[in-house]
């Protein structure tokens, strides 16, 4: 970077541009506490005070194309603190919102693209989803105590319904089987849907509202079609 | 919680040898408290007093708690040097504890744990979800 690229660009400061955003960021007193809580200040010149007072200043677009938001985790320990109350990890998730859907960093907006067309982050189809939890089931069963263990896809009226994590039937199903073994051995009436079982919403992270709607809202038409008492969403 | 309530679930607390440490992940504790005004931190805890003849409890804790670095969707932005870099506090918290294992109820803490233990030198450690200790204590019949 030059010096001269480091110089604030006086075009960005636009008062009325975050005006409408009511996360008390005009309440900043400055005194940083956020900054000396925050376990990434430091890194690529971040630190939530400077987010908080270029979002109090109206610099809405330096702070949308800026690589901080996504550096953040979103963990809270800075608006905790914060003796003014001001909604910092609202203020990163409004900002990365703000994003081209195209420039969302990582697989974030590509898995969630894809879970909003097929029902799930990996595009994953029934069929193979079927086979993944009916193979894993097989395993259950070849341990002791644990003979005639099943599990039914898409059980109607069953007492839990739950979720999937996606990377439980990708890389990690040896992790599908706790809460299964814990089901079992409960003698729990439980089920998972067969379409649409992604628990992760990935909506959360890249600050998009209607998609989050969406994600949620297919759990709901689960519980309703399948007529399950309870959910389980670890996710 | 229910099933070991009602004991429908039994459990074998010396199952589990290694020394074990809680943590709370943001969005159960921390966030939870902030938007809905009920963080969960005692319901772990007391399962994690159930699977456990002894476990401990990292500093800080609770609302005060460090992140993983994990949440927040860094697992899968790419932005991986600072994802790493940021789980340096947590894993110095889980040596200073003296756990040889930590126990976490989020698949996003679970996999950044995993992912960075290496990086800085505790390769050792084990990386447990809250429900595969129950899993893994449970008595069979
Ligand atoms: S802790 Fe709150 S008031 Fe203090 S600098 Fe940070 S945002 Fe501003
Ligand atoms: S929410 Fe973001 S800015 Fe605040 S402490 Fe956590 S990582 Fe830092």
């Amino acid at each position: 970077m030059t010096e001269a690229d480091k110089r604030v660009n006086l075009d960005q400061l636009d008062h009325d541009s975050c005006r409408s955003w009511d996360y008390s960021q005009d309440f900043c007193v400055t005194c940083g506490i956020c900054s000396s809580m925050c376990p990434v200040s430091g890194i690529d010149d971040f630190d939530p005070r400077k987010l908080v007072r270029m979002i109090s200043l109206g610099m809405e677009n330096e702070a949308v194309d800026s690589r901080w938001p996504w550096i953040c985790t979103m963990c809270g320990k800075c608006e905790a603190s914060c003796p003014m109350e001001i909604k910092i990890s609202s203020i990163v998730r409004k900002i990365r919102s703000l994003r081209e859907r195209d420039e969302v960093p990582g697989i974030l907006h590509k898995g969630l693209e894809t879970a909003l067309k097929t029902g799930n982050n990996l595009g994953l189809p029934k069929e193979d989803f079927e086979f993944i939890l009916e193979d894993v089931a097989e395993e259950i069963a070849e341990e002791p105590s644990f003979e005639n263990f099943t599990v039914e896809i898409d059980k109607k009226g069953a007492n839990i319904l739950t979720t999937i994590h996606n990377k439980l039937v990708n890389t990690h199903t040896d992790d599908l089987k706790h809460w299964w073994k814990i089901f079992h051995a409960a003698g729990e009436d439980w089920t998972v849907p067969s379409e649409n079982w992604e628990g992760t919403n990935w909506g959360l992270f890249t600050g998009d509202d209607e998609a989050m709607k969406k994600m949620s809202g297919r759990i709901v038409d689960h519980m309703k079609n399948l007529g399950a008492k309870n959910l389980l969403w670890p996710e | 919680m229910k099933y070991i309530k009602e004991e429908r679930i039994k459990i074998d607390k010396s199952k589990i040898t290694k020394l074990a440490a809680y943590h709370d992940p943001c969005n159960y504790g921390r966030k939870a408290q902030m938007l809905f005004g009920h963080g969960y931190f005692q319901e772990p805890r007391w399962i994690m007093d159930q699977c456990a003849e002894e476990w401990v409890d990292l500093y800080p804790m609770e609302m005060n708690q460090t992140c993983c670095g994990g949440g927040g969707g860094t697992l899968t932005t790419g932005n991986d040097e600072e994802r790493v870099y940021y789980g340096r506090k947590k894993i110095d918290q889980i040596k200073a504890s003296g756990a040889e294992m930590i126990v976490v109820p989020c698949h996003s803490c679970h996999g950044q744990l995993n992912n960075i233990k290496k990086e800085h030198g505790f390769e050792e450690l084990e990386v447990k979800y809250l429900w595969e200790i129950v899993a893994d204590a449970l008595i069979l019949k």
